[in-house]
């Protein structure tokens, strides 16, 4: 799941497409005003709803649309991730990275990079929820 | 006089003259239990009553946890808000938790009198039953230092304190409860060298073996939440964890919804947990919950210099940020 | 075959043939603690234990269970699971618990078919006390550390062997099935045993009960409740350790793209318990809710189904996080 703020990250990406660079298959995109705006909840529902990897792409910190969003983003994912990988979560399923607008071909090689290392990875097992047998 | 008991005694008086000056109307704090090696959480309403208070170290409930429930706001606007003036027996790590609370706004500073005890620590019940090997049917701490026992099959036993210190206790960052309004005099633990001690075995741990050891102590979890009921920090009236819109979790006690609730709590406590153990006490099935919530604390003091309610007056961790917060997370490429 | 005696060392072969039809659990060490688990053909049973934690209700009405599934736009429930099972190690309190339960689960209108297909495909062989603890009173609601009531096979702990008595069909069935095992058990094994429960009896102390039914229901609207429920924090534990509580609730969830319906438990505890969807709580002081709780106990389940909910095994008292002791509720609610 590749979580992108509606700012420099979508422009990125929108740049990256527009250079013809492609999406690897596999990849869910949800657009967020901000990065700022994610919940380490939507974090663990995305994990808990079978994501294998998820990524979060922000603006740098200081350019934030919303003056500080990223920067408060900052220290909550930075103690999500501690907290995952204390409990034995591979690093390599939860990453973040900060892209500028004109970082198309950047996030294209980000996203593309993250996307192998979680593939190698395999599935998550770990925290995936299995609905009940169906009888 | 043991050193306890005059403790004891000078909190009796304190409480007696705090009533009498009617700084308080409402004083929280310990007594006797109906079991050994237990006090309880008493509210007490006059003077007449101090006497009931205790101080030992069996005094290991966290009762920061009542603020909330006592400075609550009635339903209709129509009625009167009369919030109590609050007398609190507190430890170290209680005052640190009423601190997160007052910062939150879960009740008036000037309504709330912090009574700072000399604490040494408490006894960890599980580490006498242990050593004892019997159930424990009677404790007393005797002489200064040291807890004499008796058990259902007749022995005797005497611990010194020392030896039975909980792991709250031996993480405490203070010597002594700080930022209180009256200090009862009498000695404090001094060490707080061993912070962090309690967590080399789960770090040295590799990846995997980590998961498996969170993986088979969540296991055994009933979605009793107890752990979530004690904590003074954690007093949302509908937690995230019993919502239905959205629903986060589900209520059962599969894996991967344990897992989600106990990640989603440590996640709400990060900057607000006081390392009391009072979740880790009170899991009925004996779940090592200090151990993540340590880890948890370790973490957010070694990024980002901040250990919750040790400073009052520093912002709130995740309310706040600074320019060089750490980037170690981050991917770069 | 209605008494038999095995050597706890022949113990494993019991388990061997009983596990050729049936799922077999009993007291393992976890730790320090013993565990209801599921015994493998190397896994050593544990003798040195007052109680599980966790109450054997839980093996008939678990925490949580799928009940339903969405399909094709139809709610289709999932059948019970119909597996056989041996529990040993059970406790007389958590047996004298079961009854209790099936006159909940079963009436002349209703049946729960999780509760009571578990409950008929498992055979009770509950282990008598020799030494209760000090938390323990179930000699003052009607039982026995030796207790017979609620169990298919009652087995007594002689040592270096067990004396197996046969309470019901089933338990003569499971023993008769297995006599080459079994030995006949001689006079003074069988004085041992019942010596050894009289003994457990006699050892305990008592708590007055008469009349608590008529009390509790005088003392309704008394201070008590509210003195009491002022340090309780609104967990679960005492529910969820309780033999005999038994209030449940359903949740529909929605897993990737399949919708189920979840029967957990449920805790009168819990101030979420009774809000309505108008958003009204008619239970707003935890007062209330301990009252709730005692009154459904001593009172309410007497009145419906004729008898205390209570069996004794003092879990609520041993686990309650903030020292709420029901021994002393009781007392003051006599008064």
């Amino acid at each position: 799941m590749v979580f992108l703020c509606n700012w420099c990250a979508t422009l990125a990406a929108e740049l990256a497409g527009s250079n013809r660079l492609a999406y690897p298959a596999g990849v869910r995109v949800v657009k967020v005003p901000c990065a700022g705006r994610i919940n380490p909840l939507h974090l663990l529902r995305a994990l808990q709803n079978g994501a294998d990897g998820i990524l979060v792409f922000g603006c740098h910190p200081g350019d934030c649309h919303y003056a500080k969003g990223n920067l408060l983003a900052r220290r909550r994912l930075s103690v999500l991730k501690g907290l995952l990988e204390a409990v034995g979560m591979e690093p390599a399923r939860l990453q973040f990275s900060w892209v500028t607008a004109s970082e198309g071909s950047r996030f294209a090689t980000l996203l593309d990079r993250a996307v192998q290392d979680v593939r190698t990875l395999g599935p998550n097992r770990k925290f995936v929820k299995n609905p009940a047998a169906a009888g | 006089m043991t050193k306890m008991q005059d403790a004891q005694n000078r909190l009796r008086e304190t409480v007696k003259d705090l009533f009498a000056q009617q700084k308080v109307d409402l004083v929280v704090g310990f007594e006797a239990g109906s079991l050994p090696l237990r006090t309880r959480v008493c509210f007490l309403t006059s003077a007449d009553e101090a006497d009931r208070l205790v101080w030992n170290a069996f005094c290991t409930n966290n009762p920061a946890v009542y603020i909330p429930r006592l400075f609550q706001r009635p339903a209709s606007p129509r009625e009167e808000y009369k919030p109590p003036k609050l007398g609190i027996v507190a430890k170290a790590c209680d005052a640190r938790a009423v601190h997160k609370l007052l910062e939150e706004h879960q009740a008036p500073r000037e309504n709330v009198t912090i009574i700072g005890m000399p604490c040494r620590g408490m006894a960890c019940r599980d580490k006498v039953v242990i050593q004892a090997g019997d159930e424990v049917v009677e404790a007393v701490e005797s002489t200064e230092g040291a807890v004499e026992i008796k058990t259902r099959g007749g022995a005797s036993h005497r611990f010194e304190l020392q030896d039975l210190l909980q792991q709250a206790c031996l993480d405490c960052p203070q010597a002594a409860p700080e930022h209180v309004d009256v200090q009862i005099e009498g000695a404090s633990r001094r060490d707080t060298t061993r912070r962090y001690e309690g967590l080399k075995n789960f770090e040295a741990m590799s990846a995997d073996q980590r998961w498996e050891y969170f993986r088979h102590e969540l296991s055994k979890c009933i979605r009793c939440y107890a752990c979530r009921q004690v904590c003074p920090t954690c007093y949302c009236k509908t937690c995230f964890a019993d919502m239905a819109k959205p629903r986060w979790t589900g209520a059962g006690d599969g894996l991967s919804d344990v897992m989600f609730y106990h990640i989603g709590r440590l996640m709400h406590q990060a900057g607000r947990c006081v390392e009391c153990d009072a979740c880790t006490r009170a899991c009925p099935v004996g779940i090592d919950l200090k151990t993540f919530t340590r880890k948890l604390g370790k973490d957010v003091e070694r990024l980002f210099d901040y250990v919750p309610g040790l400073r009052p007056d520093e912002a709130p961790l995740l309310c706040a940020f600074e320019d060089d917060d750490t980037e170690e997370f981050v991917t770069d490429g | 075959m209605e008494k038999g005696i095995i050597g706890k060392s022949e113990l494993a072969k019991l388990v061997e043939a009983m596990a050729a039809d049936a799922t077999c659990l009993g007291p393992v060490k976890d730790g320090q603690d013993t565990v209801l688990a599921e015994l493998g053909p190397d896994t050593e049973l544990s003798f040195d234990y007052a109680n599980f934690r966790l109450p054997v209700k839980r093996l008939f009405f678990p925490q949580s269970e799928v009940t339903c599934v969405l399909r094709d736009g139809q709610l289709v429930a999932l059948p019970p699971p119909d597996e056989k099972t041996v529990l040993f190690g059970v406790r007389p309190c958590d047996a004298q618990a079961l009854p209790y339960l099936t006159k909940i689960f079963s009436d002349e209108k209703y049946e729960d078919p999780y509760y009571l297909k578990r409950r008929e495909n498992a055979v009770i062989v509950s282990l008598a006390c020799h030494t209760p603890c000090s938390t323990c009173f179930c000699t003052s609601l009607g039982g026995s550390p030796a207790g017979r009531a609620g169990c298919d096979i009652l087995a007594f702990d002689l040592g270096h062997e067990l004396l197996l008595e046969a309470e019901t069909e089933k338990g003569k069935a499971l023993l008769a099935a297995h006599e080459a095992l079994f030995a006949a058990p001689t006079d003074a094994q069988v004085t041992a045993a019942a010596e050894q429960g009289a003994a457990a009896e006699a050892s305990m102390a008592k708590i007055e009960t008469d009349g608590i039914t008529e009390k509790a229901d005088q003392a309704f609207d008394a201070p008590l409740w509210e003195e009491i429920a002022a340090r309780c924090v609104a967990c679960g534990v005492c529910t969820y350790l309780c033999p005999t509580c038994h209030c449940f609730g359903f949740a529909d969830e929605q897993v990737g793209n399949r919708t189920q319906r979840v029967k957990c438990q449920d805790a009168c505890m819990f101030p979420l318990f009774t809000l309505e969807a108008s958003g009204h709580n008619p239970r707003t002081t935890q007062g209330q809710r301990l009252r709730q709780r005692i009154m459904h106990k001593f009172s309410y389940t007497v009145k419906n189904v004729g008898e205390i909910f209570c069996v004794g095994c003092g879990r609520c008292v041993l686990y309650c996080p903030v020292n709420i002791d029901l021994r002393e509720i009781i007392e003051e609610v006599r008064k």
